[in-house]
């Protein structure tokens, strides 16, 4: 029988449809019988959606400022090297 | 999930890279940098990664011409930080050390009785959208501050499997770690973010 510590080990593969046919049928089982896993499904489920709707693309200023500043110079010296002489 | 098809949208910024355009460099730069820092992140310390992701924004100026759109750019670019951040650690003799073994985080795992019960449950029950919960700024810091203390390897995979919305395949590609290995990553990760979220809700503070 599934456990409620069985059930945190797996409940990511759980939300991602990453387990069997009789292992989510175990969950479901489980979850019909036990608010506290219900609630901890609920909750994990609400974290990954925070992760997503988070951005993670925050932008370091500074390194773009030297990635900006390292492509042009390299980009300037690629052009002046294709300028052909008359 | 996107798929890693090459995004049509992409054609005009791709077309502008090839003919070596700033401003579109400057575009993808912004756009793309922070994915491709989590992917450097994943095997190298902070300074490392910065400069390894430079490197690769300047190789990229010639090597954009092979660019074929088999995958979306971003895959593309991801990819060779991935290669240029392992030839990097190959160089400097380091190993990347990972418990996969365990897929329990233990605060969590401190909260079962021994006979696997509940202990300590959940405390709130999920009635906010995400949406709403990051309007709370206080609330979004906060993440933000434990998604810099997780583990580089359980960030990496995050960020790129959840934040940049890579499919599980191109995230173990670009990672170097075995489906199941992802799976672990991924989970051990989530857990600190609910536990994190459970305490901010709880006691307001980070």
């Amino acid at each position: 029988m599934l456990m409620c510590r069985d059930l945190a080990r797996i409940a990511s593969d759980y939300i991602d449809d990453e387990l069997g046919v009789g292992k989510v049928m175990s969950v479901k089982m489980h979850l019909l019988m036990c608010g506290r896993c219900r609630s901890f499904i609920g909750n994990l489920r609400a974290s990954i959606e925070l992760m997503s709707a988070h951005s993670g693309q925050q932008v370091n200023e500074e390194l773009v400022r030297r990635i900006d500043e390292r492509i042009s110079e390299s980009l300037r010296t690629r052009d002046a090297g294709n300028i052909k002489p008359e | 999930m996107e798929t890693t098809a090459y995004q049509p949208e992409e054609e005009v910024l791709v077309d502008n890279l090839k003919s070596g355009n700033q401003k579109a460099f400057r575009e993808a730069v912004r756009s793309y940098t922070p994915g491709m820092l989590a992917v450097a992140r994943f095997y190298l310390d902070h300074a490392s990664a910065e400069e390894t992701v430079q490197d690769c924004w300047v190789s990229v100026i010639d090597a954009i011409q092979t660019f074929e759109g088999r995958a979306s750019l971003k895959t593309w670019l991801h990819r060779i930080v991935a290669n240029r951040a392992k030839n990097h650690l190959r160089k400097n003799k380091r190993e990347i050390s990972t418990d996969f073994s365990e897929t329990l985080d233990p605060e969590l795992a401190e909260r079962f009785a021994p006979n696997g019960r509940w202990a300590k449950p959940p405390s709130l029950k999920s009635n906010e959208s995400a949406e709403a919960l990051m309007e709370n700024g206080a609330l979004s810091k906060c993440l933000d501050h434990h998604l810099s203390r997780l583990p580089e390897t359980q960030r990496s995979a995050l960020m790129l499997y959840e934040a940049h919305q890579h499919k599980s395949e191109d995230v173990c590609n670009i990672l170097d770690v075995s489906a199941s290995n992802l799976r672990v990553l991924l989970h051990r990760a989530r857990q600190k973010i609910f536990l994190m979220v459970e305490t901010f809700r709880e006691t307001g503070e980070c």
